[in-house]
């Protein structure tokens, strides 16, 4: 039996290293390497404050209908709540314009200039008049 | 702060308003009739828009912003409404989930001996938990019975569910703070923001006077049908004042401001939630100083079972139906059905409630001589005697009480 000197240590030792530095430039011993992360999405996110939340809306001007006005009545109303609630309503010009009163006593609106308000109040009355025609008008046998 | 969600949400959205855009387009005529007849806007969607939200049944979205959906009738039928059934009405915004719901903070001052300032967790451990069925509705339920149209969300009946509320009495919570004797009123608030962003705005806040919420049945509630009461109905924690305007019922509550008067936050002045005392003229602006608070809501029946619009196979000459009646502070005495327009009536089986402020199941079986078409009416009467009308009455301009005799319509095939 050969006696195991230093010289078969030392070339043992250096090939297993040789060896096993090509294995892991060869990404064999480790699993893939990620790709960049920014600092940002590696902060803990303990909770997602949006969980639960309603999916976001945004209405834009084309969502309501063509006519004199359409544009300052978007910018006026749908800064703070969507157009399908001004859609929804049939109201005569008195109610209409207690409404517009409502909005910046109750609901914090930055009141209008009166001839703002006034092209306000006209596509409103015009658009969403009163238009309930008494309960047989759907019949859901008719269609 | 790192906001992922709305990143994500926002994704989600674009990816819904693609899929949208598709299905308008493949709807289009081919691209040279199209250029031939001009480039008219697409015409707005017919019929109701429903609800489109993680954990939500297909809702009908009477407003996206702020979110507010009611329930179909026929998806009134269960026992207890489930939650992805129960409808929704925000005010403002929606807050933001806390981290950790236990350490949500609820703030008890003004006339009280010792003012608190008391954890969930501490809440829900301090006080004894009680659960009920009770009944939850918005104000405006029925608004869309009104004719002309009154102001606001045209709720037909779906403002309204029964679920299981779990929570502490705020009634012990007031003992606890030392209920002064110059106490009146509440004033309630939410987390919820202002519509405009505003931080330093309440969305809204509403109260009750001291002996309704001194009343073992309204509730610090945290849970709803056994569940961490979601976000969307209010969580982690929200009052429940049963049988009163929806709007009393604080989502997100934070804090409870003992009055020595009636409160005066927004939502409690003008024409919100107020009847109008003398009668006036429909469709006319009115005078908001000579209105008074709703409170308890109107007695109303719903038909849940069949569908409004169902078609009933040929040959069916008798149609078994049920549905849920309430009544604010009343429990319900009858219901009576009519296939005849009112001419005869007829006795539902109507039973008892589960406990106070629960809706009653009623069921019938009628007659359908023929084949055609047939109006089922429903019409409830509460314990005092009181019942609802042919039409919504009392026409006031945000169309608060409208509580007609409700109607499905069917018809059986030939």
């Amino acid at each position: 039996m050969k006696q195991l000197t230093i010289t078969h240590v030392v070339v043992a030792s250096l090939t297993a290293v040789v060896l096993l530095v090509a294995l892991d430039r060869a990404g064999e011993l480790r699993g893939p390497r990620p790709g960049y992360v920014p600092l940002a999405k590696i902060a803990p996110a303990v909770v997602d404050p949006d969980k639960g939340k309603p999916p976001p809306h945004n209405d834009t001007v084309a969502d309501l209908p063509d006519g004199k006005g359409r544009d300052t009545v978007f910018y006026a109303c749908a800064a703070c709540h969507g157009v399908a609630i001004i859609k929804a309503q049939g109201l005569t010009r008195d109610l209409w314009d207690a409404s517009l009163d409502l909005m910046v006593s109750r609901h914090h609106m930055v009141p209008m200039k009166p001839e703002e308000r006034t092209e306000v109040l006209d596509y409103l009355v015009e658009q969403f008049p009163p238009r309930r025609k008494g309960r047989s008008s759907e019949n859901p046998f008719l269609k | 702060m790192l906001r992922s969600g709305t990143s994500k949400a926002s994704r989600r959205n674009v990816l819904k308003g693609v899929g949208m855009a598709t299905v308008v387009g493949a709807s289009l005529p081919p691209f040279g009739v199209a250029l031939a007849q001009g480039t008219a806007p697409a015409a707005a969607p017919k019929g109701p828009k429903f609800l489109e939200m993680d954990g939500k049944a297909k809702l009908v979205v009477l407003g996206d912003k702020p979110l507010v959906a009611e329930t179909p009738s026929a998806m009134l039928d269960d026992d207890v409404t489930p939650i992805d059934k129960f409808f929704v009405r925000n005010n403002g915004l929606v807050p933001d989930a806390p981290a950790d719901a236990k350490a949500w903070k609820i703030k008890i001052d003004g006339e009280v001996e010792k003012p608190l300032e008391i954890t969930l967790g501490d809440l829900m451990s301090r006080f004894p938990n009680v659960s009920y069925k009770m009944m939850l509705e918005c104000g405006g339920n029925g608004r869309a019975f009104f004719t002309p149209e009154a102001r606001g969300n045209p709720w037909t009946n779906g403002g309204a569910g029964c679920a299981e509320w779990t929570g502490v009495r705020l009634a012990d919570v007031l003992k606890a703070a030392g209920v002064k004797s110059s106490a009146v009123y509440t004033g309630q608030y939410g987390a919820d923001p202002h519509l405009s962003g505003d931080a330093t705005k309440p969305s809204i806040s509403r109260g009750v006077p001291i002996a309704k919420a001194m009343e073992p049945h309204t509730l610090i509630s945290f849970k709803m049908n056994g569940k961490d009461l979601p976000l969307i109905h209010g969580g982690p924690v929200r009052l429940i004042v049963p049988g009163w305007t929806g709007s009393t019922s604080t989502k997100w509550l934070t804090r409870i401001w003992v009055r020595d008067k009636e409160h005066d936050g927004p939502g409690m002045g003008g024409f919100s939630y107020r009847m109008a005392k003398t009668p006036i003229v429909p469709g006319s602006k009115g005078d908001e100083k000579d209105t008074v608070i709703l409170e308890a809501m109107p007695v109303r029946s719903v038909i849940t079972f069949p569908a409004d619009g169902a078609k009933l196979a040929a040959g069916t000459r008798k149609l078994d139906l049920r549905g849920h009646a309430w009544a604010g502070e009343s429990d319900i005495k009858t219901v009576d059905i009519s296939t005849d327009y009112g001419v005869s009536w007829k006795p539902a089986k109507v039973d008892p409630p589960p406990n106070k402020y629960a809706w009653q199941r009623f069921t019938a079986s009628v007659d359908l001589p023929a084949a055609g078409y047939y109006e089922v009416w429903a019409k409830a009467t509460d314990s005092k005697g009181v019942t609802q009308p042919f039409v919504a009455g009392n026409w006031n301009p945000q169309g608060y009480g409208g509580n007609p005799i409700n109607h499905i319509r069917v018809l059986v095939e030939s």
